[in-house]
């Protein structure tokens, strides 16, 4: 297997959540789009791992740790997220326009 | 390697079963007007995901994501959307309009171009060693205690106030039931 | 496995800290006692820097076999740059956690939790500034910012705290990715985890348009931490909307841990890199203090500018950087830049957390952050205003107070060095002091120069006010202190931060 295979749909997944984090309304779909990014993080560090032969898994863990704050982070994000809602609801983004230049 | 030795890996066929599938659920994630298919979408993406890394030899890994990630998370997620009512079913409003989906797209795409082609520029032609083991469990149970118990304490400390500080932000506080009349 | 408990202290107390405020939340005792054990474990965890510190002045204390403290395979270690740092995090942390007191008690907000988050975050911030590798860099930033994330939306009624939080949460989450694809990247090529790995792999693999994309990548999602132009556009909203203690909290602990994160990385991982990150650091600092003090000009509300300042502060902070890009540029040079921006880091803190402190005690009794509605406070309260004259006047770097001694090195840094580009850097970074000069200047006028607006009710002027809250009087003393002190005497902080230039050696 090339190394290539895996770093191209690592990048391809990358960009995808890129172009969703910059033409989704809604929060929860931005936050979607993050996860996207963060898994194709993921697949990159797994695959250098073996690449490399990493005798510490240094690849892998750092994916594992990853994974557990990608969990805390959308905890997070979902409660401010129902926070909004509850105060105005609707959880589209570019509704929030309170604060201005 | 060449064409001809690329093919006749067998491995090869099962990442592409793998990873055509996964490319066009990421591309559903950020294109569908649907909430609920996005993130199960999302889901499909996460699953190849798994299914690589136990190619990859990372079972460990694997099941994380299957546990975490799927288990855990998506559920969020979905949580997320019933709870913040999205508008089930297919909603045209979900991505903006069309100029700036184009413009993003035009960014996506000079991106992965730019890091698509310093990537092959970088690594040509390598392939991944044939690995001695097929999973590294036990190297990954030693490191995370005695080279990463640093950053596994602090991830434990991350999870903990994400907990505790995601309660306080998304609970209904006592004044605001009296006022909005709720019988306990 | 050995493990170093002494070097681990502070972070250890901290930890204890942070779940003995959650137990004693638990406990039908007046919220304030949380604060207390915060403040308490805040101290207690400054006592192992000390003593780490002056390690060799001590009996009971042994000395490690090298100059440094190195665990776990080098990822983690204390150094006296880290131990600086240390300190600064956890005194910016008891300031603020004083300004929240007052703050947070009146509303009937959730205090025990705060408290919790906000030492969450500062035991974050602790475990960064000892953090030599890409994993515990990243984990430690996480829990930096964190917390804070749901601190902004702290006042759960108010909708711009709401939208604050959420937009602060999403650039957050998505300098996060950023970060760790870049970060993927530089694994990749370089096959190593920790900081003195990278840069040896580096020097030995030689250059690679993957490393550059790679290096880059994870630079700029630093530059989002750190609000750097043109990533800074969350700063100005989540600083309004935030409660105002954690804008405070945030404009110094979370900044400078994103800059911590760019020292370690340029002059460690990266050193060899240094004509990938100094073009890229140059071209952020002359952004940012263009942008940011240029908008600033035009604000009318304080907090708001205040916040811009911060971000043209931070180009401040940036522009030792941009000594980098001189080819030639020596070993001295770059240790030289490194004090200097370990210097304005120092000052800076004290400074931001004293004007913030005046901003609190200020909206307090004026229930308004408008400059507008600040005028001629020198008449109704003279302490006030001088203390707001004297804090921004540092921000300004007006000598004798402590800004002044900033500045002066941060332009000495950039003009030693033999580039155009460098003294090009330095002229911009003179000619927006001037700039910013005319708008702190213009809130201190307002201050003492202008008419008393109609909008205040008479009983301010009759001094019938609120009182200001004792835990908010002892941050201003601190902090106005400070600036005196450290302007007026600024070799203590030169020694501090002569000391600190342990990590840019080796070059």
């Amino acid at each position: 297997m090339l190394i290539n295979q895996f770093l191209l749909l690592g990048a391809a997944l990358f960009a995808l959540g890129v172009y969703g984090v910059l033409t989704r309304r809604n929060a929860v779909m931005v936050l979607l789009s993050v996860e996207l990014m963060l898994a194709a993080v993921n697949i990159n560090f797994v695959a250098f791992d073996r690449l490399i032969g990493d005798e510490l898994a240094g690849g892998q863990i750092f994916a594992l740790f990853i994974i557990a704050v990608a969990a805390a982070e959308v905890g997070i994000g979902l409660a401010i997220i129902l926070l909004i809602f509850r105060n105005r609801r609707s959880a589209n983004v570019d509704e929030l326009d309170l604060l201005k230049l | 390697m060449d064409v001809g030795d690329w093919v006749s890996t067998p491995q090869n066929w099962v990442f592409l079963v793998i990873a055509l599938p996964m490319l066009f659920a990421g591309f559903k994630v950020v294109q569908t007007s649907n909430v609920v298919h996005a993130v199960l979408y999302l889901v499909g993406t996460l699953g190849g995901s798994a299914a690589l890394f136990i190619l990859l030899g990372a079972e460990f890994v694997a099941w994380t994501v299957v546990l975490v990630y799927i288990g855990a998370v998506i559920v969020l997620f979905l949580f997320g959307i019933m709870i913040t009512r999205a508008p089930l079913g297919f909603d045209v409003t979900l991505s903006h309009p069309v100029r700036i989906r184009v413009a993003a797209a035009v960014v996506a795409f000079v991106l992965f171009a730019l890091v698509g082609g310093a990537m092959l520029a970088e690594f040509e032609n390598q392939t991944i060693p044939e690995a001695a083991d097929a999973t590294r469990t036990v190297e990954i149970g030693l490191s995370i205690f005695d080279r990463f118990v640093i950053p596994f304490e602090v991830v434990s400390v991350v999870l903990l106030a994400a907990l505790i500080g995601g309660i306080v932000l998304a609970r209904r506080d006592p004044a605001e039931e009296e006022e909005a009349g709720v019988v306990r | 496995m050995n493990v170093d408990y002494h070097a681990l202290a502070p972070e250890i107390i901290l930890g204890i800290t942070v779940l003995a405020v959650l137990v004693v939340d638990l406990l039908r005792i007046p919220k304030y006692w949380t604060a207390v054990i915060g403040l308490v474990g805040l101290f207690a965890a400054f006592v192992p820097v000390l003593t780490l510190g002056f390690c060799e002045s001590l009996d009971f204390c042994t000395e490690p076999e090298t100059a440094q403290r190195v665990l776990f395979g080098g990822s983690f270690v204390v150094d006296t740059f880290s131990l600086v740092l240390k300190g600064l995090f956890l005194g910016a942390t008891a300031v603020a956690l004083l300004l929240s007191v007052g703050y947070i008690e009146e509303d009937r907000y959730w205090q025990g939790e705060f408290y919790f988050l906000m030492l969450c975050s500062a035991l974050g911030a602790v475990v960064l500034a000892s953090s030599r590798d890409l994993v515990t860099l990243f984990v430690a930033l996480e829990l930096v910012t964190g917390p804070t994330f749901l601190m902004a939306g702290w006042r759960k009624g108010d909708p711009r705290s709401n939208e604050a939080a959420l937009k602060y949460f999403i650039i957050g989450v998505l300098s996060a990715a950023i970060l760790l694809f870049g970060m993927s990247l530089v694994y990749g090529y370089t096959g190593e985890l920790t900081f003195g790995g990278i840069r040896a792999a580096t020097a030995a693999l030689g250059d690679s348009a993957l490393l550059t994309i790679g290096v880059i990548l994870t630079l700029l999602g630093f530059a989002f931490k750190v609000s750097a132009v043109p990533f800074h556009f969350w700063t100005p909203d989540t600083y309004q909307g935030a409660p105002i203690p954690v804008t405070a909290y945030l404009s110094v602990v979370s900044k400078t841990a994103g800059f911590v994160g760019l020292l370690t990385l340029s002059y460690q991982a990266f050193a060899e890199l240094r004509d990938v990150w100094g073009p890229l650091l140059w071209i952020l600092a002359a952004l940012s203090m263009t942008v940011g003090n240029l908008i600033a000009v035009r604000q009318d509300d304080i907090v708001r500018l205040l916040g811009y300042s911060s971000i043209a502060q931070g180009g401040f902070i940036l522009v030792p950087f941009g000594a980098a890009v001189a080819g030639n540029v020596t070993g001295d040079q770059l240790e030289q830049a490194f004090f200097a921006t370990v210097t304005y880091l120092l000052i800076y803190a004290v400074m931001n957390m004293g004007a913030f402190a005046v901003v609190i005690a200020g909206a307090n009794r004026l229930k308004s952050t408008l400059i507008a509605d600040w005028g001629g406070l020198s008449s109704y309260a003279p302490g006030l205003a001088g203390l707001l004259a004297l804090f921004f006047a540092s921000l300004a770097g007006i000598p004798p107070i402590a800004g002044w001694f900033a500045k002066l090195v941060m332009f000495s840094s950039v003009l030693g060095v033999d580039s155009g580009w460098a003294t090009a850097l330095a002229v911009i970074a003179v000619l927006n002091s001037v700039v910013a000069f005319y708008y702190y200047a213009k809130v201190i006028k307002s201050a003492w120069f202008d008419q008393v607006p109609d909008t205040i009710p008479a009983a301010e002027l009759r001094g019938m006010g609120r009182a200001v809250a004792p835990s908010l009087q002892f941050a201003l003393v601190l902090t106005a202190v400070g600036v005196l002190v450290l302007g007026i005497f600024p070799n203590l902080i030169a020694d501090v931060g002569d000391v600190a230039k342990t990590v840019a050696a080796g070059f």
